[in-house]
């Protein structure tokens, strides 16, 4: 059984719906992201998880402990760590007192608080700052501090509210990697939340992609990345060229499906996504612009091979981008440097059949 | 730096020297002065502080502050968590009962309660016709009833300011704390009380200051061992007794000086400990909390409490204006029109100096607040912090102060302004300086820099920006300003009192006057319910101007 079960969540804020009856599951040392963009309803399931917000229906199981079904357990006595958007480190108190906060309120005595407490702030690198109070710290050491106070009780589930959106984009870098190896050393089950995909794909073992308060879609980075289930996802998550069509032809021994466009007959895809596919269905053939290769000339053993004219030239440092106009339809194409081709001139594109996927 | 900006803080300096300095130090040196050989010394200060009868009135005043902030405390603390925080029926009805005090004259208050809680006032004597007790109960005299009735009056700072606490912190300073395992009352003690002290001192300082200004209620229960009683009665009635006057001064200066140290280190503690965190993504209005059934009817209860004794004064005040001899008994049984006869047709002057005073004070008021609300935001004029802290600390000075010195300064010599009407809107506009200039100050604070300086590019001169763009931008901060300080304005006695002369009374010294010397309850009610409805129609008005038409033109995230 999974550590956290989200069960049917539902929550709802007068009539906007956040959260639409959503099934989770995250195992025992896993970190989960919930990723989405603003008011996807990532932010308000953490904080059902956490007791914040009480859900109007549903359940949620930590540790096989339902929270909500058997009287709700308030966040006091979840026994969960959090860490907030905003840090939220009480500013009247000094950073071994923020600390060792939630260990006073267990009837520790004070110098073993003393000890934890320090421990914690030495193994997020802050040392000799205990006695400093808030206001006296960075951005970057008040995050510290929260992370800190979240992992002293060493809780059974540790939540992450956008915690580094407050940093400047280099400290932001090197965090993630931080508070990955960190949870993983003291391997406690975590739920992340963020809306940048880079971040998500960096820290978590698995990600929720969220959109207007269902989840579109769980999986690895690389699944979502590679395999998105739906439209959304595949908009989401990096960049994606979409090519409306209309199925022509389903091949299920070969796994084979023929997509007509606007500017091509038959578009080959391999990817057997659609298994309900038919005939006459509208779809979009969609494919990453790095998928899509740029040929010298002809070539008439590969498929999927179409004129474009190049509309817009763009230089990003590490490649170019080149928007093709093929017909009415705007194609994006990660290209490298050297690539000779001036805006206005044509160029054949080639779409690999491996990578076409289908999406209604 | 512009000439122009140049010349306005000259200016600015000039009415404060005036105004302010001038006479405040007059009263200064007169505290110095010795009545029996005429010359000067430090003798009145030493006496002060070795008669006992002096250091008890010194000694009574801080225990009664204290009294008084205790007890606003005590009831404000959940009466503001309630308001703030509770999703409740009625509540912006509670809310404006409850913070009714502030515009109400402190006296009336007294007056509705001497006449409700008094030793034959309605409650004893319904009490005792029902034969729960057979001797009245003293309900309001003595220090008890002092403290009742200034709390009482007081209660609202404190609510705002702990309110404005609740409702500003940012929430996830809360929420860490209950994921850190902490239960309700627990967090509350620990994180949300520790993080609104900023803004309850705010309230507190002037809660606390309040009975070093205030000679009246006092004196009206019958309790006169406090520093301004003492010094009003010194000054006011021993005119003749030339040493009392003197020590009057006396005590007058050092209730200013606590004043204004009491103000100094409050503002000095509350910059310190100021806690502005990250606070992304907050709501407005902070956290609202569902209470329970019985935290519901139980807090419900306790508003309706608060607001019934607020309610007494309006109407006790309303039964005694409308009757006749309304004595012993505990409600009245001639109804009348007589008192307002009295008062319109036989003083109207008392309603049309109260207006004409209170109108110029208000024109002096925005002469000078609105420009130095502009130094103070919007240039960097040397010597305006200078300004700013000057006239700040005019909210910490005692309105007897400002009266007493106004008395000495003006009376004769250089400035003999104090044989003129003209003192009595000067008196009011110099009392209640920073009031206007706050809110203009602050609608300032919120207004886009960029707005003006986009006029300035378009090649508009400074002057005629400010009337152009900043002046009707700032219109809706400006009103409300207008209407607080003519409403202040209008209530203020503790400094006319002593600068008025026959016929330059206003409606105030008309209420007291005939309260206090010539025992005309009826009257005296009458003209203290006019107040309050001439007060009700200008909270209308600005309640109108604040949430109405013009909120909905600039007001801030109008949906």
């Amino acid at each position: 059984m999974a550590f956290i079960e989200i069960r049917n969540l539902f929550k709802r804020f007068k009539k906007v719906v956040a959260v639409n009856h959503i099934h989770l599951e995250v195992e025992q040392g896993e970190m989960l992201t919930l990723l989405g963009p603003s008011g996807c309803g990532k932010t308000t399931t953490l904080r059902c998880i956490a007791g914040l917000e009480k859900p109007e229906e549903g359940d949620i199981l930590i540790d096989g402990k339902p929270m909500l079904s058997q009287g709700f357990v308030p966040p006091s006595k979840r026994g969960i760590g959090m860490v907030f958007q905003n840090y939220a480190v009480w500013p009247h108190m000094k950073v071994l007192h923020n600390v060792g906060y939630g260990l006073t309120l267990q009837k520790i005595p004070k110098p073993k608080i003393r000890e934890m407490a320090l421990q914690v702030l030495d193994l997020v690198g802050l040392k000799g700052l205990e006695n400093r109070y808030p206001s006296q710290l960075s951005g970057g050491q008040q995050q510290r501090v929260a992370l800190a106070r979240a992992l002293v009780r060493n809780p059974k589930v540790l939540l992450l509210d956008e915690p580094l959106s407050n940093l400047d984009a280099k400290l932001r870098e090197k965090m993630r990697f931080e508070i990955k190896s960190l949870v993983k050393r003291m391997g406690i089950t975590s739920v992340y939340v963020t809306h940048d995909q880079a971040e998500a794909m960096v820290i978590s073992d698995r990600i929720a992609v969220m959109d207007s308060g269902n989840v579109a879609q769980i999986g690895t980075a690389e699944e979502i990345y590679k395999k998105p289930a739906n439209r959304f996802v595949a908009d989401f998550i990096g960049t994606m060229n979409f090519i409306p069509g209309e199925v022509v032809e389903v091949l299920k021994d070969s796994g084979v499906v023929y997509v007509r466009a606007e500017f091509k007959e038959k578009i080959l895809c391999r990817t057997n996504t659609l298994e309900r596919m038919t005939p006459g269905q509208a779809v979009y053939v969609s494919i990453r612009p790095e998928d899509v290769d740029v040929l010298a000339e002809p070539a008439p053993a590969r498929e999927n091979v179409f004129k474009g004219t190049i509309a817009h030239k763009a230089y990003l440092g590490n490649f170019l981008y080149f928007f093709v106009t093929v017909h009415n339809t705007m194609i994006r194409v990660q290209v490298p440097h050297h690539l000779p081709q001036e805006e206005g001139q044509e160029l054949m594109l080639s779409l690999d059949p491996q990578k076409c996927v289908i999406l209604s | 730096m512009s000439r122009g900006n140049f010349s306005l803080t000259a200016f600015l300096w000039a009415v404060i020297v005036l105004l302010v300095v001038y006479p405040l130090s007059i009263l200064v040196v007169e505290s110095f002065r010795l009545a029996e050989s005429g010359g000067w010394g430090i003798h009145n200060y030493l006496e002060f502080f070795q008669d006992t009868y002096y250091l008890k009135t010194f000694s009574n005043t801080f225990l009664l502050s204290t009294l008084v902030l205790v007890t606003t405390t005590l009831f404000g603390i959940p009466l503001s968590y309630i308001l703030a925080r509770y999703r409740q029926r009625g509540k912006t009805l509670f809310t404006a009962l409850i913070l009714l005090p502030i515009v109400l004259p402190a006296y009336a208050g007294v007056f509705a309660f001497v006449i409700f809680f008094g030793k034959f006032g309605t409650l004893n004597l319904l009490l005792m016709d029902y034969g729960i007790i057979r001797t009245p109960i003293n309900f309001i005299y003595g220090l008890h009833g002092l403290v009742f009735v200034q709390s009482l009056h007081l209660l609202p700072f404190i609510v705002l300011s702990l309110s404005a606490g609740f409702t500003t912190i940012d929430p996830s300073f809360e929420e860490a704390a209950e994921v850190e395992g902490a239960s309700g009352f627990r967090r509350f003690i620990t994180v949300t009380l520790p993080l609104c002290t900023p803004t309850y001192l705010a309230g507190a300082v002037i809660v606390f200051l309040w009975p070093f200004t205030d000679w009246l209620t006092p004196m009206i229960l019958g309790q006169v061992d406090f520093l301004p009683s003492v010094a009003y009665i010194n000054i006011a009635y021993h005119f003749t007794d030339v040493h009392r006057k003197y020590m009057g001064i006396v005590a007058v200066v050092i209730s200013s000086l606590v004043c204004i140290s009491l103000f100094l280190v409050a503002r000095w503690w509350v910059e310190r400990k100021k806690y502005t965190g990250l606070s992304k993504g907050t709501t407005s209005e902070g956290r609202v909390i569902e209470p329970g059934p019985v935290i519901r009817s139980l807090s419900t209860l306790y508003t309706l409490f608060i607001s019934a004794l607020v309610l007494l004064i309006p109407i006790v005040l309303g039964l005694a204006a409308f009757s006749r001899r309304w004595v012993f008994e505990p409600f009245p049984t001639h109804w009348t029109l007589e008192n307002f006869r009295a008062i319109l047709l036989e003083s109207p002057l008392l309603i049309q100096n109260s207006f004409v005073f209170s109108f110029i004070a208000l024109l002096f008021g925005m002469a000078f607040g609105l420009p130095a609300a502009y130094l103070i935001v919007r240039t960097r004029v040397r010597g305006k912090d200078a300004l700013d802290f000057v006239i700040t600390l005019m909210l910490a000075f005692p309105g007897i102060a400002v009266g007493v010195s106004y008395m000495l300064g003006f009376w004769e010599g250089l400035l003999p302004l104090a044989t003129h009407w003209i003192i009595m809107p000067l008196a009011l506009f110099a009392r209640r300086l920073p009031y206007f200039l706050r809110m203009a100050h602050s609608s300032y604070l919120q207004l886009d820099v960029s707005l003006e300086e986009a006029s300035e590019v378009s090649g508009v001169g400074k002057f005629r920006t400010f009337f152009y763009i900043s002046l009707p931008l700032l219109l809706k901060g400006v009103l409300v300003g207008v209407v607080m300080f003519f409403i202040m304005a209008f209530q203020e006695i503790s400094t006319a009192i002593f600068l008025y002369r026959g016929g330059w009374e206003t409606l105030p010294i008309g209420i007291y006057l005939n309260w206090h010397r010539g025992m005309e309850f009826g009257i005296a009610a009458a003209m203290a319910f006019l107040m309050i409805v001439i007060t009700f129609i200008l909270l209308l008005i600005i309640s109108r101007v604040g949430g109405g038409v013009l909120k909905a033109a600039w007001g801030p995230g109008t949906k």
